[in-house]
């Protein structure tokens, strides 16, 4: 293999790498919020709430990452509305992960014991200070490592920018392939700068549930 | 204080509780016996709106419980509850579980709230486990925290849901010699258990229920000699002779 002409189209990698990065962290934090909130939706006493969440995770955890990315590249402006392939690659990134996000933070919600529940409103705490104050605390040791693997699996997924031109890392490897026919080479160095994302993720996860492991 | 008026109660197609009229004085001191599955503990649970109702009515110091309008928040700062399986808060110590309801919905100051929770733990006899986990702690010591962490808003009335039966024999002694101190303070209780010896100690009334209905009241002398109702003899000749 033959890497030489890496040096002359590394301006090609690091762009497309910044926007991998960009990509990730809206996507980390904007699937993040909306996860969290209709985590609370999902398990909320009102029922049209609960409807409501419930539909949306059923929905974008059951359907193909590209289909959601297209409804977004390819639906939207079918209607009128102007998004480039940046904006709804990292926007269906994030609604697709949210749905996935907002099914472990219930799962955690709801592996707290119904006594705590009851023994903080049997002593006059509201709904909402029992969630803040007795129920989420314990909630969320229990949270991280699967939230902290969606993380990964985000980073991983933001090459479907690549498929809608939203000038990521993929799509600037496709390129790069398509100058110098050095695919394996190319590909290659592409995995490389994902490398260089996923693995301190990775073990920072490894870390963190260990320690989390210890002090439950 | 408390009062039952022709109380009804289904899960689904499952009638729990039938037509039941109970009055629990001020100061009184009622234990709810009878086989698992007879209403007991969702009868106790009903008094704090644990458990909603079908039909009838319940009030507490002279509030509907089950009124839509009723501050559900306020009723239950005057309601403390004991459970069977303590329900500690594990992130929390001790002396945080017992301080939050106070400072959060009692809007007392932290100090105070301290000064209060100590009061009760040294009451309870663990003044020393103030700053522990409860994970630190045996089930008859979780147990009086939690008694504590009830009384820690100085309710009114405490009700009690099986408080031993999730015990060690051996710790059993310490949880049921806090309660009979609270009897004798003048709290008013509602105990539902299976310590029989309890009952009969310290209780003013027995009431025993049996298939969601309250079979029999009477004072603990009476019902422990010579009980009326032969599902409620049946019921003693097979927790006692034995």
């Amino acid at each position: 293999m033959d890497f030489s002409f890496v040096g002359s189209y590394s301006g090609d990698f690091l762009e497309g790498f910044k926007n991998t990065i960009y990509a990730s962290l809206l996507g980390l934090a904007g699937s993040f919020v909306l996860g969290l909130v209709l985590a609370v939706m999902r398990i909320a006493p009102w029922k049209a709430l609960r409807a409501i969440g419930t539909a949306y995770v059923e929905f974008f955890r059951n359907i193909p990452l590209l289909l959601v990315v297209y409804i977004f590249y390819l639906g939207l402006p079918s209607l009128g509305a102007d998004l480039d392939g940046f904006a709804s690659g990292t926007l269906g990134l994030m609604i697709y992960t949210s749905a996935f996000i907002a099914e472990a933070v219930r799962a955690g919600i709801q592996s707290v014991p119904a006594g705590q529940m009851e023994a903080a409103r049997s002593t006059g705490l509201s709904y909402v200070q029992a969630m803040r104050l007795v129920i989420l605390p314990q909630a969320v040791r229990i949270v991280i490592p699967p939230i902290t693997n969606q993380f990964l699996n985000l980073v991983k997924n933001s090459s479907i920018l690549g498929v809608v031109a939203g000038f990521d890392l993929m799509y600037f490897a496709d390129n790069v392939n398509s100058y110098t026919f050095q695919t394996m080479e190319t590909y290659m160095v592409a995995a490389a700068f994902y490398l260089i994302l996923t693995v301190p993720l990775a073990y920072a996860t490894n870390v963190l549930e260990r320690k989390l492991a210890r002090t439950g | 204080m408390i009062s039952f008026r022709q109380v009804n109660k289904h899960y689904g197609s499952f009638h729990v509780l039938k037509d039941i009229d109970l009055d629990i004085a001020e100061g009184e001191v009622v234990v709810i016996i009878g086989p698992s599955g007879s209403g007991k503990s969702t009868l106790l649970r009903c008094i704090n709106r644990l458990e909603d109702i079908s039909g009838g009515s319940l009030t507490v110091g002279g509030v509907s419980v089950h009124d839509k309008t009723t501050d559900i928040n306020a009723l239950r700062r005057g309601i403390g509850m004991v459970f069977q399986h303590f329900n500690l808060y594990p992130h929390l110590k001790v002396i945080d579980n017992i301080t939050l309801a106070p400072v959060q919905a009692g809007k007392v100051s932290k100090e105070e709230a301290r000064r209060t929770a100590m009061h009760y733990l040294e009451k309870v006899g663990i003044p020393d486990k103030a700053e522990s986990y409860p994970s630190e702690l045996s089930g008859g010591q979780q147990q009086r925290v939690a008694i504590a962490r009830g009384l820690a808003m100085k309710p009114n009335v405490m009700l009690f849901d099986e408080p031993t039966s999730a015990l060690d024999p051996e710790v059993i002694g310490e949880v049921l010699s806090v309660m009979k101190l609270l009897a004798k303070e003048g709290m008013t209780m509602a105990v539902v258990t299976h310590e029989m010896g309890f009952a009969r100690e310290v209780a003013d009334r027995v009431v025993f229920m049996d298939e969601g209905r309250i079979v029999e009241q009477a004072a603990p002398a009476d019902f422990f000699r010579q009980p009326e109702q032969p599902r409620a003899r049946d019921f003693l000749s097979r927790v006692i002779n034995h």
